[in-house]
């Protein structure tokens, strides 16, 4: 481990490290970055503000995803579903167990997850708890991890109706929970890169 | 001031938490962590440029084998067809839902391949000792920056298996050799993601 002195931080010491390349440096109001560019905040702007608007548009568009049809198609057996959970639980009716499992952690538990994990710890910096401050941040790199992997249901559509097309066995269509679906896990993203673990311990 | 009595390159700020903490020399391979929050402060890598180069060519060949070459076929009652990764944005491209099309072509292509073609400038910027391109490594590093969270490869590839899982349930298919080139294409993605670190990158640009 690195020494610390007097458990000082950055903000404390008025320096700074550029929220894009890390350079630290001393932070004086309206300065650009030394070494990037970029503007200077000793904290992400307004990182409570927009982390909450993407994660509440993400929780409106989790509606239309699970509510509409994910693909549009004739007959095709394992691939005839409606939802997202009917896609889900016709996997594993037809005893497709893994991939079953991986398109409801994919689909479902991740993005409720994130939900709340986000939602929490907005509340937590809101309240101004210093409870478990490691745990908070560390659970929030894991969600800030597995977030994108909802992403794998948009691309398994995509990539059927396109291999289905191109193999002309039958007509299947991206149904309107697909964009919907796409905007939500997109949405989170932007709200989880909008966070700034700094804020809960500010409060320290 | 207080700043002034702070040796600011001798300290680094974790990211995590911000609390200050002064730099120790790290063998190699080894890492500092905050000692508040427990996240990563940094690391040493030597030939951290040399290696990340290789791997970036050698990435951006088995990306065009990937797309160029046949991915996989479906066979369905003796109708077999050879389908190519590159093919399918153009099937995409065909149906009247713009905003899957473009999502597919941003996710499986635009992105991949320019963060690709991004790295492999900077780094044979870097590695070349080139300075007229020091300026523009700058702007390279930020764009390589704010594209990496959304390049999602390894995701893909799960997508890529899913889809042949629901697949063969209604036809016979065989694989490729662009569907393997892109296995390979992932694999070292993932060690290019963990060797090179931006720190390292910053400081390589402040020197020249």
């Amino acid at each position: 481990m690195a020494g610390h002195r007097q458990a000082l931080t950055a903000m404390q010491a008025g320096l700074a490290s550029c929220h894009v390349c890390g350079k630290l440096q001393s932070c004086k109001a309206d300065r650009n970055c030394v070494r990037c560019g970029s503007r200077l905040y000793q904290r992400k702007p307004f990182s409570v503000q927009r982390s909450w608007a993407f994660l509440i548009t993400a929780l409106i568009l989790y509606v239309p995803a699970n509510l509409y049809p994910i693909m549009n198609t004739t007959s095709l057996g394992i691939m005839d579903e409606k939802t997202i959970v009917g896609g889900v639980i016709l996997l594993w009716s037809m005893k497709s167990y893994p991939v079953a499992v991986i398109i409801f952690t994919a689909s479902i538990v991740i993005p409720l997850l994130k939900f709340l994990v986000i939602g929490l710890l907005l509340l937590s910096i809101w309240k101004g708890h210093t409870g478990k401050l490691n745990q908070q941040t560390r659970l929030f790199r894991v969600i800030e991890y597995i977030g994108p992997w909802s992403m794998i249901d948009v691309f398994v559509v995509i990539l059927l109706v396109a291999l289905i097309q191109f193999g002309g066995i039958a007509t299947v269509l991206p149904g309107s929970a697909a964009m919907a679906f796409a905007g939500m896990v997109i949405t989170t993203m932007l709200s989880a890169i909008s966070f700034d673990t700094r804020l809960l311990w500010d409060n320290e | 001031m207080l700043e002034q009595a702070l040796p600011i390159d001798n300290l680094v700020a974790c990211h995590s938490c911000d609390l200050l903490h002064e730099k120790t020399a790290l063998g190699e391979g080894e890492k500092a962590w905050c000692s508040r929050c427990g996240s990563l402060l940094y690391r040493t890598n030597d030939n951290t440029i040399e290696i990340s180069l290789a791997l970036t060519i050698a990435s951006l060949l088995l990306f065009l084998f990937a797309q160029l070459l046949p991915f996989l076929s479906i066979d369905v009652d003796g109708n077999k067809t050879t389908i190519y990764l590159v093919s399918t944005i153009d099937t995409l491209s065909q149906l009247d839902n713009l905003l899957l099309s473009i999502s597919g072509a941003l996710f499986l292509v635009i992105i991949p391949f320019g963060v690709l073609l991004l790295d492999l400038l900077l780094l044979s910027a870097l590695y070349g000792n080139k300075r007229p391109l020091t300026l523009f490594a700058r702007q390279l590093l930020l764009l390589i920056g704010r594209l990496a969270p959304w390049n999602m490869l390894e995701i893909f590839l799960l997508g890529v298996l899913v889809t042949i899982v629901k697949l063969a349930s209604i036809a016979e298919i065989t694989l490729h050799q662009g569907f393997w080139a892109f296995v390979a294409l992932v694999v070292i993605n993932l060690f290019v993601s963990t060797t090179l670190e931006p720190e390292e990158l910053w400081q390589a640009i402040d020197r020249h």
